[in-house]
């Protein structure tokens, strides 16, 4: 038996709001770390980004191209094909939280809800970088040795910058991910129309409207990570980051506003 | 006077949803050192009410706090109250272990914690397994075990017995009542009358979000005579 009877040290009324220090802070992500790394379903999804995005690329280094430049170029950007193992880690990660109902531990431990969606966060910006990474090597080095075996220029000055924005994109997609989840809170639903929306839907509409994909979020990501598209032209890079930043940032800030708000029943 | 920091108060509480009163001006206390059975029929607010108690449902009116401070303010809550509630749930994908690992980083308490709380509740031997393989009865003690976890002074459990088999309802028994002669707070809400009135000091009944009935269980009283007379 190792409760404690009385507690003189016990808050007085109206005491201060809960801790929000650096300490506190890296605790809550470390606990979302351990959640994520306890759960079969994260080892997977993060071991299956980089083959997965070296097929991609060994797929585009074979396929015809208009000219070397746009061959060499669609075979690296295919390091962000990574985003859609980031954007459901994130997913998994908050609305399975709903599902199986845990988040209510999450919330009894830090009732400041602010501070568990930012750790959230701060998590699953870290888990999408340890899929973003692998896989932009896996690219690079399935597109390279591809290229090269088959004749072409392996290397542009373009590479560094579009492995960058790859990877770039793809923690973003893990942080949409987050704010996704807290939204729709139903496991499935979440992960089956953010998959229809940013994999398919987006992009289906890109077709048939395509002034218009480059201002859509994954236009804006696809930019970010260096795509050029037959469909139509993108943003420049650095326009797609900020805009598919500002996207990111929307649907976390609501995400957050409804969280703190939320009856958790 | 270190005591009444322990103090479990509810004020007017009340939650509407959309048109529907769940709960309404709802006043009671539940004091250190004794274990309070919080009663209702099946709707009548318990729940919403324990979920006040421990901010995780917003009022509508009213207020509920532990030691005079609502439980969103309280610095490092689970080192106050601890909680097992009737959905308490885990990723069934985790261990028992790794659940608990999760929550204590999370409020900042020491690793020797994990162990000792498992030995507790008496799951060491399941704490490596994962949560799916567990009984009903044995996440119930995962629940419990989760509230213990800081060790606090005041206990909030909604239907801590569902699932248990009879041991576990004994050993539940002894574990709450020897809880509250140490001078923690234990609030607990059950249906299961037969087995609270052997341990209750406090009783508070509810029905239509509203109290019914609140004051000590004196000694001899039937509790199903004085429920049925109280929800009538």
């Amino acid at each position: 038996m190792t409760a404690r009877p009385d507690r003189p040290s016990l808050a007085e009324p109206g005491g201060t709001t809960p801790s929000t220090t650096t300490p506190a802070r890296s605790r809550l992500v470390r606990a979302e770390l351990a959640k994520a790394r306890a759960a079969r379903s994260t080892l997977v999804l993060v071991a299956l980004a980089p083959p997965f995005c070296a097929l991609w690329a060994a797929l585009l280094a074979r396929l015809p191209a208009p000219d070397d430049a746009a061959r060499v170029a669609g075979v690296y950007a295919m390091a962000q094909q990574a985003y859609v193992f980031a954007m459901l880690l994130g997913v998994m990660g908050t609305a399975g939280e709903y599902r199986h109902r845990t988040i209510t531990w999450a919330f009894l431990a830090t009732p400041g809800r602010g501070a568990v969606v930012a750790a959230k966060l701060a998590a699953y910006g870290l888990i999408g970088l340890l899929v973003a990474v692998p896989s932009a090597a896996a690219t690079l080095l399935a597109g390279a040795s591809l290229l090269s075996a088959g004749g072409h220029p392996a290397l542009t000055g373009d590479v560094p910058l579009v492995l960058l924005g790859a990877t770039a994109s793809t923690v973003l997609y893990a942080l949409l991910g987050v704010a996704l989840g807290a939204l729709i809170r139903s496991q499935v639903a979440a992960v089956a129309l953010t998959v229809l929306l940013f994999a398919y839907g987006d992009y289906t509409l890109g077709l048939f409207l395509p002034d218009v994909y480059r201002w859509l979020p994954t236009g804006a990501a696809r930019a970010l990570g260096g795509l050029r598209p037959d469909s139509g032209p993108l943003l420049p890079w650095w326009g797609g980051g900020l805009l598919f930043g500002a996207y990111v940032a929307a649907f976390v800030l609501l995400a957050r506003l409804v969280t703190l708000r939320r009856d958790v029943t | 006077m270190a005591g009444m920091t322990a103090i479990i108060s509810v004020t007017g509480l009340g939650k509407s949803f959309g048109a529907v009163t769940a709960v309404d001006d709802l006043s009671f206390e539940a004091p250190p050192g004794a274990i309070t059975a919080f009663l209702g029929p099946n709707g009548a607010g318990k729940t919403t009410t324990l979920r006040m108690v421990l901010g995780l449902v917003t009022p509508t009116r009213g207020a509920a706090t532990i030691g005079g401070v609502p439980y969103r303010r309280l610095e490092r809550p689970l080192e106050r109250v601890g909680a097992v509630l009737e959905s308490a749930s885990f990723h069934p994908g985790l261990t028992g272990e790794a659940h608990l690992e999760a929550v204590r980083l999370a409020a900042g308490l020491p690793a020797a914690r994990v162990g000792q709380v498992l030995e507790q509740v008496g799951l060491e031997a399941a704490g490596r397994r994962r949560v799916r393989a567990y009984s009903l009865g044995m996440r119930q003690r995962l629940a419990l075990a989760t509230a213990l976890l800081g060790a606090p002074p005041v206990l909030v459990l909604d239907e801590p017995a569902n699932g248990l088999d009879p041991d576990g309802v004994r050993w539940l028994r002894g574990f709450l009542r020897a809880y509250a002669l140490e001078g923690n707070t234990v609030l607990v809400s059950t249906h299961v009358l037969a087995e609270i009135e052997r341990i209750a000091d406090h009783v508070v009944i509810i029905a239509g979000g509203r109290l019914r009935w609140s004051g000590a269980l004196a000694p001899g009283t039937d509790l199903e005579d004085l429920y049925l007379e109280a929800t009538r």
